[in-house]
């Protein structure tokens, strides 16, 4: 290879073809995906994120959550997913329409974080999923034990109790992640941002049109036309 | 020697001259973040089995310490490093001295202040959160604007050339000069300041990822190995003529096999799958590449005894063939759907950043310092460390997360394991990879130390340049 201008030409055109084909036909594609309307409530889905939900999906971004935790479901046979329990169904495109950034992630250190608003949603009222939230980004061992997650303790502050009233969010710890006699454990408003949006994640509500296209086809009875 | 032979060496010698300062200047800078950035990775990856390490703040959290690494690994010693190889290896290729080096400095300056910024506003909370991205927004011009000059130094000394023939490692160094820049500012562009919408960013980015490492490490790695391999063997490349066919073909894949790391994720099924399509027609350069240098060495691996340069780079096309291999396997849907989101998957980037660029990086500035300084490495057990450690690591690390990836990955699949169960099962690992990271780590150590010795101006010996063995002559091949 001799010519300097073919190499140039070349290597514009691979990169030009590769954006062209991959990214643009992408967003072609998916670039003016919306909310779809349910045809019996008449809802737009998904639903946007409440303010401190978003407030939150900062600070999700700014501690690197993404570095230990997918916020993607595979679908139904397709890895264990649904069965532990990550999410009902696969995620859709149309799902993460209402984030402004996306967190799909790339490890699994930590369990998959897309639905984890609705998970302990079965179980405990919400004011208790809170509070299970709090303890955990405190004193992560304290709710799931053998855990290799960090502590976030910078995101409450523990302070002294006397000569003012009790704070209701104050963590309610025993044993050794207990608060210090006289003083209490409340979460900063960094906290309660990102427990809201920990919370908002879950796409409960299946959308009819991708439900269709994702299900995997019938196989034709035997003898049947 | 013959008068012709003179005549080069002497030519060579002022190549050299003209090019050693910038080169001391970004490989020095390279080593900082070696350093640095392995002590990162090290921090982080200690965090991984003993949570409690370090104080619980948010500049320490493993979140923004484990980017914060990546980064300084990547774009501090990665780039750095390729800068500093890479022109040099224009200059001499292209026979013409690299010209006014001061802008080079400037450009060096801006572009580690760039980084340094960068990586302290990851670990102050400004990070994005996109992989190889994570850098605050307000450090991108400054790195684009560095990198116009270096990349501008290096096409205008290519195009300035005094050479007829265009060498296989030009292409490779011509061709990343141009993509980074390209990939960079559409990734740039497409994510913050005109964002796409939803799952569209992460196929940006996926695109951006594999980019970086394919169209960028991957092409200054070969371009070292199919310049120090026929160098030092003084023996020409082996179906030479097979190597374009390979550039373009490795090069026109790549750039379609983004998609590969989208597999199951919740975007349209054609993307994943033209990545996948993509990953097989690897095959084909892969096997050409291998051909290529293989070829080269085949009958002299003895040789291998002799140059530490030669077993860096052997070391590096290893590496290549592995990387290679499991970014095969990652794009097929059996395998993804157990070694997505593990180690495994970790592996492939860490393969082709530190076993096949890295390495590659350390055999061509065995090479390249002697010459330029004019003086011999001051310890040779030093250099004897420097290989063992990285050798060690490597094979510890990649045995390690292999093989714990894979168990991770059955575990993850099976919903009756709990999760704790499967953390627990990985603290041993965690802890080997934390024993890698410390062994590669002291070879960095090692290395730095010669690489002060031989650039600091007292303390070591000075060599006649006659006495660096002159590489026998190459027949030419007429392409």
């Amino acid at each position: 290879m001799k010519n300097g201008l073919a190499l140039l030409a070349g290597v514009f055109a691979i990169l030009g073809l590769s954006w062209a084909g991959l990214l643009l036909t992408a967003q072609r594609q998916l670039g003016s995906l919306n909310q779809a309307k349910d045809p019996v409530d008449e809802t737009l889905y998904p639903q946007p994120l409440a303010g401190i939900a978003d407030e939150g999906r900062m600070v999700y971004q700014d501690l690197g959550c993404v570095s230990c935790h997918t916020q993607q479901v595979r679908r139904e046979g397709y890895g264990a997913d649904v069965g532990r329990k990550w999410g009902q169904r696969g995620s859709y495109a149309r799902d993460y329409i209402r984030e402004k950034t996306v967190f799909i992630g790339q490890t699994r250190l930590g369990p998959d974080l897309r639905n984890v608003g609705a998970r302990l949603g079965d179980a405990a009222k919400p004011a208790e999923y809170e509070d299970w939230f709090y303890k955990l980004l405190y004193a992560p061992q304290s709710m799931a034990p053998g855990t290799n997650m960090p502590a976030y303790t910078f995101l409450f502050d523990v302070h002294p109790t006397a000569g003012r009233q009790p704070t209701d969010k104050a963590l309610q710890l025993t044993g050794k992640y207990a608060a210090p006699t006289g003083y209490e454990i409340v979460p900063t408003a960094r906290a309660r941002e990102l427990v809201a949006y920990l919370q908002s994640l879950k796409d409960t509500y299946d959308y009819p049109l991708e439900h269709n296209l994702n299900e995997t086809a019938e196989k034709p009875k035997e003898g049947g036309h | 020697m013959t008068s012709t032979a003179n005549n080069d060496r002497t030519e060579q010698m002022e190549i050299d001259a003209s090019a050693k300062w910038p080169v001391l200047v970004f490989f020095g800078a390279a080593l900082f973040w070696l350093l640095l950035g392995g002590a990162l990775q090290l921090v982080a990856a200690i965090q991984l089995h003993t949570p409690e390490f370090l104080p619980q703040s948010a500049w320490f959290t493993y979140g923004r310490i484990a980017p914060a690494a990546q980064n300084a690994l990547v774009y501090g010693w990665g780039m750095n490093a390729a800068f500093a190889f890479g022109l040099w290896l224009m200059a001499r290729l292209s026979a013409t001295t690299l010209r006014h080096g001061g802008w080079l400095f400037v450009a060096a300056k801006f572009w580690n202040i760039g980084i340094a910024l960068g990586v302290l506003g990851i670990l102050g909370g400004y990070s994005t959160s996109f992989a190889l991205l994570e850098m605050p927004r307000f450090v991108t011009l400054i790195l684009l604007a560095a990198y116009a000059l270096i990349g501008a130094w290096g096409i205008t000394t290519f195009s300035i050339r005094n050479t007829e023939n265009v060498f296989a490692s030009q292409w490779y160094l011509f061709g990343a000069a141009f993509w980074f820049p390209w990939l960079y500012s559409i990734a740039q562009v497409m994510l913050f300041r005109a964002p796409v919408r939803g799952v569209l960013q992460p196929v940006v980015n996926a695109w951006y990822v594999h980019g970086l490492y394919g169209l960028w490490f991957i092409p200054v790695a070969l371009a070292a190995a199919y310049y120090l391999l026929p160098k030092i063997l003084g023996k020409p490349i082996g179906n030479y003529y097979l190597a374009p066919l390979a550039f373009w073909w490795l090069a026109g894949t790549t750039a379609f096999a983004g998609g590969s790391r989208l597999i199951g994720a919740p975007v349209p099924v054609w993307i994943p799958t033209l990545g996948a399509v993509a990953n097989f027609l690897l095959v084909v350069p892969v096997v050409i590449i291998a051909l290529n240098l293989f070829g080269t060495l085949s009958g002299r691996y003895r040789a291998l005894g002799g140059s530490v340069t030669l077993r860096f780079i052997f070391l590096s096309m290893l590496g290549f063939l592995f990387a290679s291999l499991l970014n095969f396997a990652l794009s097929m849907r059996g395998f993804a759907q157990i070694a997505q989101f593990t180690l495994l998957a970790g592996l492939r980037d860490w393969l082709i950043l530190y076993a096949c660029f890295s390495t590659a990086m350390f055999g061509a500035a065995y090479f390249m310092l002697p010459r330029l300084t004019e003086r011999e490495w001051r310890s040779p057990a030093l250099v004897k460390a420097h290989f063992a450690a990285t050798v060690l690591g490597v094979l510890l690390l990649t045995a390690g997360l292999a093989y714990a990836g894979w168990q991770q990955g059955r575990m993850l699949n099976d919903a009756s394991v709990a999760f704790n169960e499967i953390t627990k099962s990985l603290i041993f690992w965690f802890t080997l990879q934390s024993v890698g990271l410390m062994l590669l780590l002291v070879g960095h150590l090692a290395f730095v130390i010669n690489f002060v010795w031989i650039v600091s101006p007292f303390g070591s010996a000075t060599t006649a340049s006659a006495q660096i063995r002159n590489p026998p002559d190459l027949e030419i091949v007429k392409a």
